[in-house]
């Protein structure tokens, strides 16, 4: 983002036009930009024209995608904010949003650290931590259907070491189903945002730190008085990803893992803007929760880089 | 980016830092004592997430090559008798062949198109100095913050009204769309670094414009290139929810992360011949990963800058 405002403007042009000249050279920069006139098209057809008509449907009553609409006013908002099913999703959507993005983000941040410093294993550590940027969100969630199913990984090893007494269906489990969706969502993006935050540490000159090894501070310090403060924005950045990934994209893990169950046990915001459209015949109803969600981000997004902003 | 991180800042920080640790040296002798507990804390720390990051990929890749009951009885031992039975049942039931093809005919199709409009688009940016020019490079940056599941349900209704509907073609013409903003800024900054020099003497020798783009730029720009084709093939390969809802069920149009999870339903008790489905449609980006491994660090970091 940043880095579009701070490109060097070439100067191998003429400076000070005249009146006349500049208008020609209007006139040759709306030509040059012609080229991009496709790709003006398709972003707004595809991009812009669906988020905008999006605002649209969250106001009309609607109970299917070929069924007739009719204006609903706010209804769909006033609804939203007394039933339960969303409260419950914003409760469950918060709890992972605030378990899931310290965990990450800090952890993410000390293993990159500590890969920087190249031990033993660090390469293939890196490998591994790879393969869930691999792994798409279906992909994903299959990997913990058998990790989390009755007979699976987890209960299996619970039987080996003799505590089998443990062993539960944990995505049929409501008190343990949110909390095997949060496991996925960190094991996931932990590795990638370690993947991210190693490439940035890795490009802060070496002999910074050397420089404050000299004057005596540990790797602890090293950490969290150098390498944090000048991968700062960055780290913002992975946080922002961070943000929308388990804001948006979890809704695939939740629908592929238990479908909101048992109950409405593992409902989040995003799964329901998808359950309410194509499985329960609330178009509109399903829109305002859209956005509620997409106001959220975007909330989330400036409080996070207020947050991470460069303290000059 | 933070990559810009100006060498004035990176001085004050490192004052800044370093100020208070010239004062501890001074109570502090003992220079393993520094970092001796720590660093015995630090890497069982992390080679314990490395096992639990790795648990779920060894059970998985194991489970695929096991007979059922062996998954059951000796869940984690490897030395069980090893068939690829799970393979053919995965490729028959949830005919995975067929995803696989659709998934390729998409995913080319899309990365194909993205190309096709962000190298011209990025070429009239590059070599534009004016403010229209930056008025656009700004509504590209502005897609970034768009999150495109928000968006879901308009883009069904979208591709309803064109027709399109449970069609691979509408997932083709509409995923570059999600693309385009980064590639066109990634391809558009790569494009800057093209000296002008190079272009005029081209252009007097009467090379038009696309003589120009497709001679001078595009292979000056292969290394961005490059970064942002398998930024893009990844996140077509891997795309799920628009999949799903666009295309549909359809065993004969589906996707293969849309044919995957009905292994899961029709395998309840079957764990492997997901996991022989999971591997068989990770192939791809592997095969990626395997080829343009050192690329693939700047690729995600180049995602990265998508926030």
């Amino acid at each position: 983002m940043t880095a579009i405002a701070d490109v060097p403007v070439p100067t191998s042009r003429p400076t000070a036009p005249s009146p006349r000249r500049g208008r020609s050279r209007r006139r040759r920069e709306l030509l040059q930009l012609t080229s991009t006139i496709p790709a003006l098209i398709w972003f707004l057809v595809f991009t812009v024209g669906p988020l905008v008509s999006l605002f649209y449907f969250s106001t009309v009553n609607w109970r299917g995608l070929i069924a007739p609409r009719t204006p609903a006013g706010l209804s769909n908002f006033e609804q939203l904010f007394t039933d339960p099913i969303v409260g419950l999703a914003a409760w469950n959507t918060f709890l992972q949003l605030v378990i899931t993005l310290p965990i990450v983000v800090l952890g993410a941040f000390m293993i990159a650290y500590y890969l920087t410093l190249k031990p033993r294993g660090h390469r293939f550590i890196r490998a591994l931590m790879f393969t869930p940027v691999l792994l798409a969100a279906s992909a994903l969630a299959m990997v913990f259907v058998g990790v989390f199913a009755p007979q699976g990984m987890i209960n299996g090893f619970l039987e080996v070491v003799g505590l089998g007494d443990l062993a539960r269906p944990w995505l049929a489990d409501g008190t343990t189903a949110m909390w095997a969706i949060i496991i996925v969502t960190v094991w996931c993006s932990m590795s990638v945002s370690a993947v991210m935050l190693a490439a940035r540490l890795n490009s802060i000159d070496e002999s910074i730190f050397e420089a404050a090894e000299i004057d005596g501070a540990g790797h602890w310090r090293r950490m969290w008085a150098i390498a944090w403060p000048m991968s700062r924005e960055f780290i913002g950045v992975v946080t922002m990803l961070q943000f929308l990934w388990t804001l948006f994209a979890s809704a695939a893990v939740v629908l592929l893992l238990t479908r909101g169950g048992p109950g409405n046990a593992t409902v989040t915001l995003s799964f329901l803007v998808y359950d309410f459209a194509f499985n329960q015949s609330k178009v509109g109803y399903s829109q305002a929760v859209a956005v509620v969600l997409f106001v959220i981000g975007v909330i989330g997004i400036l409080v996070i880089r207020r947050v991470f902003r460069e303290k000059n | 980016m933070s990559a810009t991180l100006d060498k004035p800042v990176v001085a004050t920080l490192v004052d800044a830092a370093a100020a208070p640790v010239r004062r501890r040296r001074r109570g502090r002798h003992d220079a393993l004592g520094r970092t001796g507990p720590l660093k015995y804390l630090a890497h069982a720390g992390v080679w314990a997430y490395v096992v639990l990051l790795a648990a779920p990929l060894y059970y998985l890749v194991i489970s695929a090559f096991k007979q059922n009951v062996d998954i059951f009885q000796q869940p984690f031992s490897p030395f069980t008798p090893l068939t690829l039975d799970n393979f053919a049942k995965a490729f028959d039931q949830a005919e995975l062949g067929v995803a696989m093809l659709n998934s390729v005919y998409v995913t080319i199709g899309a990365e194909a198109l993205t190309l096709l409009l962000a190298l011209p688009a990025a070429y009239g940016l590059a070599r534009s100095r004016g403010t229209v020019g930056r008025v656009v490079e700004r509504t590209f940056a502005l897609g970034f913050l768009i999150p495109g599941f928000a968006a879901l349900v308009p883009t069904v209704l979208l591709a309803i009204a064109i027709g399109l509907f449970h069609t691979r073609e509408f997932l083709i013409l509409f995923l570059p769309a999600s693309a385009l903003p980064l590639t066109v800024i990634l391809l558009t900054q790569a494009m800057r670094a093209v000296p002008p020099e190079l272009e005029e003497s081209a252009v007097l020798d009467g090379a038009g414009g696309l003589r120009v783009l497709w001679s001078i730029y595009v292979p000056l720009s292969i290394p961005t290139l490059t970064v942002v084709a398998i930024l893009n093939f990844l996140s077509f390969w891997n795309e799920y929810f628009f999949s799903l809802v666009i295309i549909g069920p359809d065993a004969a149009l589906r996707t293969a992360q849309v044919a995957l999870p009905t292994l899961s339903i029709a395998n309840s008790a079957q764990y492997g011949v997901l996991a022989a489905g999971i591997l068989i449609t990770l192939v791809p980006a592997y095969l990626v990963y395997a080829v343009f491994a050192d690329k693939m660090e700047s690729a995600v970091l180049a995602g990265a800058l998508k926030g």
